[in-house]
C-alpha cells in the first residue's frame, strides 16, 4: 500500500501520519495476539490426563495474570505513549461547503469540550 | 441473551421499587436530553446536525458515545452469563479488549474523519460514494447496512424488553398493566403479555427520544449510560470480592469447584398446601451415598396440587457437586428461616425421580475446570439430531472440545478488536469528533473505561459462581441476581436498581445508534442523494423524523415475535458488517490505487464469503446460525481474508482510479 516514491513531499501529511499510526497499531495487535493466545494455551489449557496444581495471583489463575492481566497493563502503557508521545495532531480541515447541505462547518460549538 | 427468565423472585420487594424509580428517572433524563438537543439543532444545517452532530464532539462526548455503543446489551447479559457458565477462560475470550480502543479508534479514526471533511460526508455510505464519485457504491453500502442492522435492531429490542421485565415484574402498577394487556390480546395468543408491555414501553422511550433529538440526543444519552455502566461495575467489584472472603478465598473456591449435574427430574408433590400456589423454594436435599447430602436446584417453580391430590411436574435441575458449595448453600438457605428446602416444607410430601442427565463435552467431574482452558461445556438438553451427530464426530476426533478451543480463541482476538474496527456504527462516530487531539485523548479515555469494565466483570462473575451456586440454567439472569445479592448482603438494597440499570443503559445506547444509522442511510443516501437532490430542509426534516419513527416501530413489530437465536443474530450481524466494510474502508483510506471496481468487489466478496459459511452451516450443522468453521475458524476470518485479497486483486486488474480523485483525497492541499 505504499505510495509512489517519486514525489513523497506531495502526499497529504495527514495521510502519511495516519498510515504510519495504523501500521504501528496493527503490529501492536499482532504482538498482543502472539503473546496472549499461545501463552494462555500453553499454561492454562490442561489435557484431561494432566493433573497440575493451578497457582493463583491476586485471586486469578497465574496464566490469566501473566497471559492477560500483565499484557493488558502493558498495552495500556503503550496506549498512553501512543496517544501522548507518538500520535501527530494534524489539521483535519474544514467541512466541504458543497458536501452536506450547502452550509459551512458550523464550528466548535458542541458539548463536553 | 436467549432464554431470559420471565420470573426472578430475587428482585422482589426492596429491589423492585428502586428499580422502577431508576427507570423513571432514566426515561425523564433521556427525554430532557432529547429536548435540549432539539433546541440546539435550530439554526444549523439539519441533516449534518441530526445525523452527525455537526462534527463537533469533544473528548468526553466522543469517548463515551463510542464506548457505550460498542458495549451492547451483550456485555451485561450474555457476557456475565458466559463467565458464570465457563469460568476464567472468559478472560481469554475477551482479551483483545486490551488493544480494542487502539484498533477501533486509531486505525481508521483520523483518516476517515479527514476524508469525510473533504467530501462533506455525514454518513458512512456518503464517504464511500464520494470517495469514488459512484452512486452505485452508495446504494450497495446502504443496502448492506439496512439489511444487517434491521436484524440487529429486532434482536436488541427483544433484549431491552427482557431486561425491563426483570426491572419491573414485581411492581404492582406493572402487574396491573400486564393484566390489562392480557385482556386486549386474543385468548389463543401465545405472546407473553408482560413481554409485550415491556416491548411497547422500551420502543416508545427509545424511538421517541431518538426521533426527536437526533445524533446529539443519542450521544448525550450514551454519555449518561456510559457513566451508569462504569459506576455499576465499580460498585459491584469490591462488594463481590469482600463477600467471597477476599481474592485468596476466590482462588481456592474456584479451583475446588466441579461441574454440576444438569438434567430433567420428575417432581411429585402431595400434601395440604394451598392448591395452585407456588411453593416457596426451588431447592431439594436428598441423601446421597455414605450419608452425604445431595442438593438440587429446580429451574422452575413447583406448584402445589389441590389438597389430598398428587401432582407430577417434569422440570430441569442443577445438582451441586462440590462439597464446600453444598455446605455453604445449605447454610445460606437456613439463614432465611426454616430449612429453606422444598422437600422440608411442613405438610408437603415431595419425591423426585431422575429422568435424563446432561452430558459434558468437556470438564465433567474435574476439579479446576473453571480455572483452566478450554472451559467446561455441557450439551444442550434438547439437541437436534444434526447437532448430536456433529458433537459425536468432534468427540471422536477430539476437536473443539470445551468452550474456547485454540482456534476459536484466535478467532475471538480477531472478532473484537479487528471486527469492531469495521462496524459502520463505529465509523460514523469517528467522523464526528472535532479535531485530532480529541481522537487521541478519547483513545486514552476509552482505554481506561474498558479496562474498568471488562476485566472486573470477569472477576465479579467468577465471584458469582461462589456466591450464587446452581444458576447454570438461569445464567442469563445472573447480572440482576448478583446485583440483588451483593446489595442486600451489604445492607443497601436500593443500589440494586442502579446496578440493574447498567445493562438496560447498554442496550438503549446501542439501539439508538443503530436506529439513526438506518434512517440516515434512507434519508441521506437514498432520498437526498439519488431521488431528490434539491429537497428542502423542511422536507428532509420531516422525512428524517418519519423514517426514524417508522424504522423504530417496524423493529418493534418484528420483535413481537422475535427470532429465537438472539445472541447468534448479534454475532452474525457484527461479523457480517465487518466482512463487508473493513477491507474496503482500509483500502479506501490508505491505498490511492483503489478504484470503484475494487471497492464494490471487496464489499460483495466479503458479504458472499461470510454468508456462504452460514449457508454451509445449514447443510453441515443443521442450522443457519451454526456456521461452517473451516479448520475451526469463525466465518469472520474467512470473510475478512476473502475481502482483503479480492479487493486488492480486482483493483489491480481494472483501470487506474481517476486522477482528480486521488489528488483530492491523497495529495497536499494547496495553501489558500
Amino acid at each position: 500500500m505504499s505510495p509512489p516514491k517519486t514525489d513523497d513531499s506531495d502526499w497529504d501529511p495527514v495521510y502519511i501520519h495516519s498510515r504510519r499510526e495504523a501500521i504501528l497499531i496493527i503490529c501492536t495487535w499482532l504482538v498482543a495476539l502472539l503473546w496472549t493466545v499461545p501463552y494462555c494455551y500453553l499454561n492454562g489449557y490442561l489435557p484431561a490426563e494432566v493433573s497440575r496444581e493451578v497457582t493463583f495471583i491476586w485471586g486469578m489463575p497465574s496464566w490469566v495474570f501473566y497471559g492477560i492481566a500483565c499484557p493488558w497493563m502493558i498495552a495500556n502503557l503503550f496506549t498512553v505513549w501512543f496517544c501522548f508521545g507518538f500520535f501527530e495532531d494534524d489539521d483535519l480541515g474544514e467541512n466541504d461547503p458543497e458536501g452536506s447541505s450547502g452550509e459551512p462547518y458550523s464550528g466548535e460549538e458542541g458539548i463536553a469540550r | 441473551m436467549s432464554n431470559f427468565p420471565i420470573s426472578l423472585p430475587l428482585l422482589a420487594q426492596e429491589g423492585a421499587s428502586s428499580a422502577l424509580t431508576v427507570f423513571l428517572i432514566y426515561t425523564l433524563a433521556v427525554f430532557g436530553l432529547a429536548a435540549i438537543s432539539n433546541v440546539l439543532m435550530r439554526g444549523k444545517s439539519f441533516l449534518s446536525e441530526y445525523f452527525l452532530g455537526s462534527r463537533s464532539l469533544g473528548v468526553w462526548a466522543f469517548a463515551l458515545t463510542f464506548a457505550a455503543t460498542s458495549a451492547s446489551g451483550g456485555s451485561f447479559t450474555g457476557f456475565p452469563s458466559r463467565i458464570y457458565s465457563h469460568g476464567w477462560i472468559l478472560a481469554l475470550w475477551i482479551s483483545s479488549y486490551m488493544v480494542f480502543p487502539l484498533c477501533t479508534m486509531g486505525i481508521l479514526g483520523k483518516r476517515i474523519n479527514q476524508v469525510a471533511r473533504i467530501s462533506g460526508a455525514i454518513t458512512v455510505p456518503d464517504v464511500f460514494r464520494d470517495r469514488f464519485r459512484s452512486p452505485a457504491i452508495g446504494i450497495l453500502s446502504v443496502s448492506l447496512i439496512v439489511f444487517f442492522m434491521s436484524f440487529n435492531l429486532v434482536a436488541q429490542f427483544k433484549a431491552g424488553s427482557k431486561i425491563l421485565i426483570v426491572l419491573l415484574q414485581d411492581n404492582g402498577l406493572f402487574q396491573d398493566g400486564v393484566i390489562g394487556m392480557k385482556s386486549v390480546l386474543p385468548a389463543d395468543s401465545t405472546i407473553d403479555p408482560a413481554y409485550l408491555l415491556c416491548l411497547l414501553m422500551f420502543a416508545l422511550a427509545v424511538v421517541l427520544y431518538t426521533t426527536y433529538g437526533g445524533f446529539h440526543a443519542v450521544v448525550w444519552t450514551d454519555v449518561m449510560q456510559g457513566i451508569v455502566m462504569v459506576i455499576g461495575v465499580m460498585i459491584m467489584l469490591p462488594l463481590a470480592i469482600s463477600q467471597v472472603g477476599g481474592v485468596d478465598s476466590l482462588g481456592r473456591e474456584m479451583s475446588a469447584m466441579t461441574t454440576p449435574r444438569i438434567g430433567f427430574v420428575e417432581v411429585a408433590v402431595e400434601g395440604n398446601y394451598e392448591g395452585g400456589k407456588i411453593l416457596p423454594s426451588r431447592w431439594i436435599r436428598l441423601e446421597g451415598e455414605a450419608g452425604n447430602a445431595r442438593l438440587l436446584r429446580l429451574n422452575s417453580d413447583v406448584v402445589a396440587p389441590a389438597p389430598d391430590r398428587a401432582r407430577n411436574q417434569e422440570v430441569k435441575y442443577v445438582e451441586l457437586t462440590t462439597p464446600s458449595e453444598i455446605e455453604r448453600q445449605l447454610e445460606r438457605l437456613t439463614k432465611a428461616g426454616g430449612s429453606g428446602l422444598l422437600n422440608e416444607i411442613p405438610g408437603v410430601n415431595v419425591s423426585v425421580k431422575f429422568l435424563v442427565e446432561r452430558e459434558y463435552l468437556y470438564g465433567a467431574d474435574r476439579t479446576g475446570a473453571y480455572v483452566t482452558g478450554p472451559g467446561p461445556v455441557a450439551v444442550e438438553l434438547k439437541a437436534t439430531a444434526a447437532e448430536e451427530k456433529k458433537r459425536d464426530l468432534e468427540k471422536e476426533q477430539g476437536e473443539n472440545l470445551g468452550f474456547l478451543a485454540f482456534s476459536i480463541a484466535i478467532s475471538y482476538f480477531f472478532m473484537w478488536a479487528i471486527s469492531g474496527t469495521g462496524q459502520p456504527s463505529n465509523m460514523v462516530r469517528l467522523m464526528a469528533f472535532n479535531r485530532s487531539a480529541t481522537l487521541r485523548k478519547s483513545i486514552f479515555t476509552v482505554m481506561i473505561y474498558f479496562s474498568m469494565i471488562y476485566f472486573p466483570l470477569v472477576m465479579i462473575f467468577c465471584c458469582a459462581r461462589v456466591l450464587i451456586p446452581g444458576m447454570e440454567l438461569d445464567s442469563d439472569s445472573i447480572m440482576p441476581s448478583m446485583a440483588v445479592e451483593l446489595t442486600s448482603n451489604a445492607g443497601h438494597p436500593w443500589l440494586a436498581g442502579l446496578l440493574i440499570a447498567a445493562p438496560f443503559a447498554a442496550i438503549m445506547s446501542t439501539v439508538d445508534s443503530f436506529l439513526l444509522m438506518i434512517s440516515s442511510a434512507v434519508v441521506r443516501d437514498i432520498y437526498q442523494r439519488n431521488i431528490n437532490p434539491d429537497a428542502s430542509e423542511k422536507n428532509l426534516k420531516r422525512l428524517s423524523f418519519l423514517c426514524t419513527l417508522l424504522v423504530g416501530f417496524g423493529a418493534m413489530f418484528g420483535a413481537v415475535n422475535p427470532p429465537k437465536f438472539l445472541q447468534d443474530i448479534i454475532v452474525y450481524v457484527g461479523s457480517g458488517l465487518s466482512a463487508c466494510f473493513l477491507a474496503p474502508a482500509v483500502y479506501m483510506l490508505f491505498w490511492p490505487r483503489l478504484n470503484k471496481q475494487g471497492m464494490m468487489g471487496g464489499m460483495l466478496s466479503g458479504f458472499a464469503a461470510h454468508f456462504s459459511m452460514y449457508a454451509a452451516g445449514s447443510y453441515f450443522n443443521g442450522s443457519f446460525f451454526k456456521p461452517w468453521q473451516p479448520i475451526g475458524f469463525d466465518p469472520i476470518i474467512v470473510g475478512l481474508f476473502v475481502s482483503f485479497v479480492l479487493t486488492y486483486l480486482i483493483a489491480k486488474a481494472t483501470p487506474l482510479p481517476e486522477e482528480d480523485l486521488v489528488r483530492r483525497y491523497f495529495k497536499k492541499k494547496p495553501v489558500a
